[in-house]
């Protein structure tokens, strides 16, 4: 298992180089740079050439990636082009939030949608099977944008229940509650498609699962139901879903840039439509490569999971 | 049964579904209509009787995030925003958008135009109660003029040769070239020299103080939470009295949904919002809308390496075959007036003698005859083998130049040109624009303007290689114009030559001038002192009080 995990960490790192190399290259052929983002009459051509020359922009492509990866194996994300101070700081200010949100989110699909699975997969086309499955076709076909839109308009316009955006009350001392009235909105919208789809995972793994001869064993030994399908039949159930949730970690980033500048929530989503808007590269090429990270750590323990679930896998 | 049972919940849910719908869209159309739209000033003087109260606190909602509260470093408007309330200057803008002295008054100007002493007031104090003097004045303009700046305002002061203390309130600026223009650059907000003083230049634009800044303006900084908000407080000692509001917190929305959101549930209490939200802002019944023009106007610039944009005679049948007024209806609700010229009506140097072309496309029509254009089988313009098609180009972030571009290819459309609307990303499109590139047949864009009314940055013909003129337009007439009218130092003769120069553009053409729209602002009926300025968001805000 160790060797395995390790095998599996020294795979990661071309991965990464491959990642970070086709982001840059990206980036570098993009229109546009910092610093003709401007158009200042007062801000003449020998400005910006300064300002080129300041951010290292008028070195040859590769002499810039080599520079920036020499500072991130020292742990140096470099300076932000726009603010002018480090980009660890920047991220280490936005990231709890982010982190906040995502948490939250996986919480409130893991919670909803696992009981539901089993309950729909246990009473198939019963009313309850029904609701579930339209409910949750519905929650996969919404489109995050619309769904907070609509959750606004309805919880905080109309019926005034929850505040339109941001993380806390301004001008009012700390309060735990108050956080959480914040987050109660966003975290459905972030969750909701991922709610939909892992509901959808369980039931029909469960699906599987109870109609397998170990099941009908279980029973015939005389076990109470409950224990037929949570012990030995959810266990089971829960290898596939393990999975699917863990590649589903990086997409809460991408659905956080969706949520965040609908809900104003200060966090790395928001970041990044900043950084790329104002092609912050520092800013941008770390948060690309926070999000590959994540993809190769959601991979990994998604497999861990998979052997601890499943004792028939041996790596 | 089975199916029946399902047939039931998907209605059950369909009907939950619309039931929410409706019941967003009925609120709007019921809402009380609340006439409030007027002059903020006004209404602070009708209401005069009560007296204004200390206290309060005020949540402004901004969309762009502030980059670093350091004006020598800081280069966008959502910096520049707070600065303002940080920080104070020798000079300020007036309500008329002239510079009028602030902290101190410009005694002297010597005859050859070069030397400009400033004398300023004692007792002005910094938020940590240090005194303001020359030493900081000094210690400001020095460091654009040090070799080691590397911040984006050199080429601000570039014609300053040195500054001087000639004694603790009293500075001299000597230039290098007379300049008309220089009270707007003698406004630059001061820095304490007795804090930065011993940081050397080079390190100025990475340090702490960015982030939380002293300075001598009406707010004190309090907080800055990244993403969040800046919040400010009063600053007792403020050398016209203290602030009435205690705080102001400037909190960062991030998009105009956001912002109109949340000015409808109170979570900010102000805020600017765009003509296509008027009518349901206007439905809030806790905030009043101030309007006035902005300072800036919008246009349709034609590219003339573009062959078919050198004949005059094109340029005006353009300029007769958009309609300006149904722009202005589409894309800003009716909120702003039509522009002949690249000079605002808030302008002192604004002018009506400017050649006006009507709404005419039976004019343009013949113009375009004349010009040798003749439709061909499919109706568009023919002339010399090649048909009349060109590209309107604009930047995907606005709506209102979406619709412009539409509206403007329907008007040219009825004249036999096919217009193909073509939209890029902000930082894409600045960079097809820019030289050296140049490479559109025409677009739409805006100019904020500057308080100095030269539009030399524009339309100069050494501005096409490396500057604003993207079109390429040459006029040699005008580029003497230009060049001599900052060397004038006599007012009247500088406003002459200035209208002279507003004339030619607008019968000449180098863009069609569209329009000049209006600000919205939305702020609490409670709210007194508030003057919307046309281009300073927080004007004199040391005088906006909140009645309890």
């Amino acid at each position: 298992m160790t060797s395995y995990i390790l095998r599996r960490l020294v795979m990661t790192i071309p991965i990464l180089i491959g990642i970070s190399i086709l982001s840059f290259a990206i980036m570098y052929l993009a229109p546009g740079d910092p610093a003709s983002m401007l158009i200042d009459p007062n801000i003449k051509p020998e400005d910006l050439e300064r300002m080129s020359e300041r951010l290292g922009l008028n070195d040859p492509p590769h002499v810039q990636y080599m520079k920036w990866v020499g500072h991130i194996l020292q742990g140096d994300l470099g300076t932000s082009f726009i603010q002018r101070r480090p980009v660890n700081d920047i991220i280490m200010e936005r990231l709890p939030n982010t982190l906040v949100l995502m948490i939250a989110s996986s919480l409130f699909a893991i919670v909803l949608a696992i009981p539901f699975g089993v309950l729909s997969a246990t009473r198939q086309y019963s009313v309850l099977d029904y609701s579930v499955t339209t409910f949750s076709f519905i929650g996969v076909a919404t489109p995050n944008f619309w769904l907070g839109l609509m959750l606004l308009m309805i919880f905080s316009v109309q019926l005034g229940w929850f505040p339109s955006g941001g993380i806390h009350t301004i001008n009012v001392p700390f309060s735990i509650w108050d956080r959480i009235h914040h987050l109660i909105l966003p975290m459905i919208v972030l969750g909701s498609y991922d709610m939909a789809s892992l509901m959808r995972y369980t039931r029909s793994s469960m699906l599987d699962v109870i109609r397998q001869d170990y099941i009908r064993t279980a029973r015939a030994k005389g076990f109470r139901e409950r224990t037929v399908i949570y012990k030995h039949g959810l266990r089971n159930a829960m290898i596939p879903v393990i999975t699917i949730f863990g590649l589903m970690l990086p997409t809460f980033i991408g659905g956080s840039v969706v949520v965040e500048t609908l809900f104003s929530w200060p966090g790395i989503g928001q970041l990044f439509i900043n950084s790329v808007v104002q092609r912050d590269y520092p800013v941008i090429m770390a948060l690309t490569m926070f999000s590959a990270v994540l993809v190769v750590i959601g991979n990994l323990l998604a497999d861990i999971f998979y052997a601890i679930v499943d004792p028939r896998i041996e790596y | 049964m089975k199916l029946n049972k399902r047939f039931i919940i998907l209605l059950g849910l369909m009907l939950i579904f619309s039931m929410a719908l409706v019941a967003c869209r009925g609120e709007e159309g019921t809402a009380p209509k609340d006439d409030t739209t007027g002059e903020a000033k006004e209404e602070a003087q009708g209401e005069a009787a009560d007296e204004p109260q200390y206290g309060g606190d005020l949540i402004y909602g901004q969309i762009g995030n502030p980059q670093v509260l350091n004006p020598m470093y800081s280069q966008d408007a959502a910096s520049g925003n707070i600065e303002d309330l940080i920080f104070a200057g020798l000079m300020r803008t007036n309500e008329e958008l002239e510079m009028v002295p602030h902290l101190g008054e410009p005694v002297e100007v010597s005859e050859d135009g070069l030397e400009h002493v400033y004398r300023f007031y004692k007792g002005v104090k910094w938020h940590d109660g240090e005194e303001v003097t020359a030493d900081d004045v000094v210690f400001t303009f020095s460091i654009p003029l040090h070799e080691d700046y590397d911040g984006p305002r050199k080429s601000y002061f570039e014609n300053l040769e040195s500054v001087e203390k000639i004694d603790d309130y009293t500075v001299k600026f000597i230039l290098k070239r007379p300049d008309a223009a220089w009270p707007v650059n003698a406004g630059w907000p001061l820095l304490p020299e007795h804090i930065l003083g011993d940081v050397s230049v080079a390190e100025l634009g990475e340090h702490t103080f960015n982030r939380d800044p002293i300075g001598a303006g009406p707010f004190k900084f309090d907080e800055w939470v990244e993403g969040q908000y800046v919040r400010l407080v009063a600053h007792e000692d403020y050398f016209e009295g203290r602030p009435y509001l205690d705080s102001i917190t400037v909190k960062i929305t991030g998009d105009t949904n956001a912002q109109v959101l949340q000015l409808q549930t109170g979570d900010i209490d102000m805020g600017v919002f765009p003509s296509e939200e008027f009518a349901t802002v206007e439905t809030f019944d806790h905030v009043k809308i101030s309007q006035v023009l902005r300072y800036a106007y919008n246009f349709f610039g034609f590219n003339f390496r573009n062959e078919f944009f050198q004949d005059h005679k094109v340029r005006q049948a353009f300029a007769y075959a958009i309609d300006r007024q149904a722009i202005i209806d589409v894309t800003l609700e009716g909120y702003g007036e039509v522009a002949h010229g690249p000079v605002s009506p808030l302008s002192w140097a604004w002018t009506d003698d400017l050649t006006v072309y009507e709404y005419d496309p039976g004019k343009a029509k013949t113009l375009l005859a004349e010009a040798g254009w003749e439709p061909g089988p499919d109706g568009i313009l023919v002339k010399d083998g090649q048909k009349f098609e060109i590209e309107i180009l604009y930047n995907e972030e606005s709506n209102a130049r979406r619709t412009t571009a539409v509206i403007i290819q329907d008007q040219l459309a009825e004249i036999g040109i096919k217009a193909t609307p073509k939209s890029l990303e902000w930082g894409a499109f600045v960079d097809t624009i820019n030289p050296p590139r140049h490479e559109f047949d025409t677009i739409i864009l805006s100019w904020n303007l500057g308080t100095d009314p030269n539009p030399y940055h524009i339309f100069h013909s050494g501005q096409i290689d490396e500057g604003l003129n993207y079109g390429s337009y040459v006029n040699e007439e005008l580029d003497q114009l230009m060049e001599a009218v900052n060397l004038e130092m006599d007012e009247a003769k500088r406003t002459e030559k200035l209208h002279e120069i507003f004339k030619i553009l607008s019968e000449d053409l180098p863009y069609v001038f569209l329009n000049y729209p209006m600000e919205n602002v939305a702020y609490p009926i409670n709210l007194h002192g508030f003057i919307h300025h046309p281009s300073v968001p927080f004007y004199k805000a040391d005088d906006w009080w909140l009645e309890q």
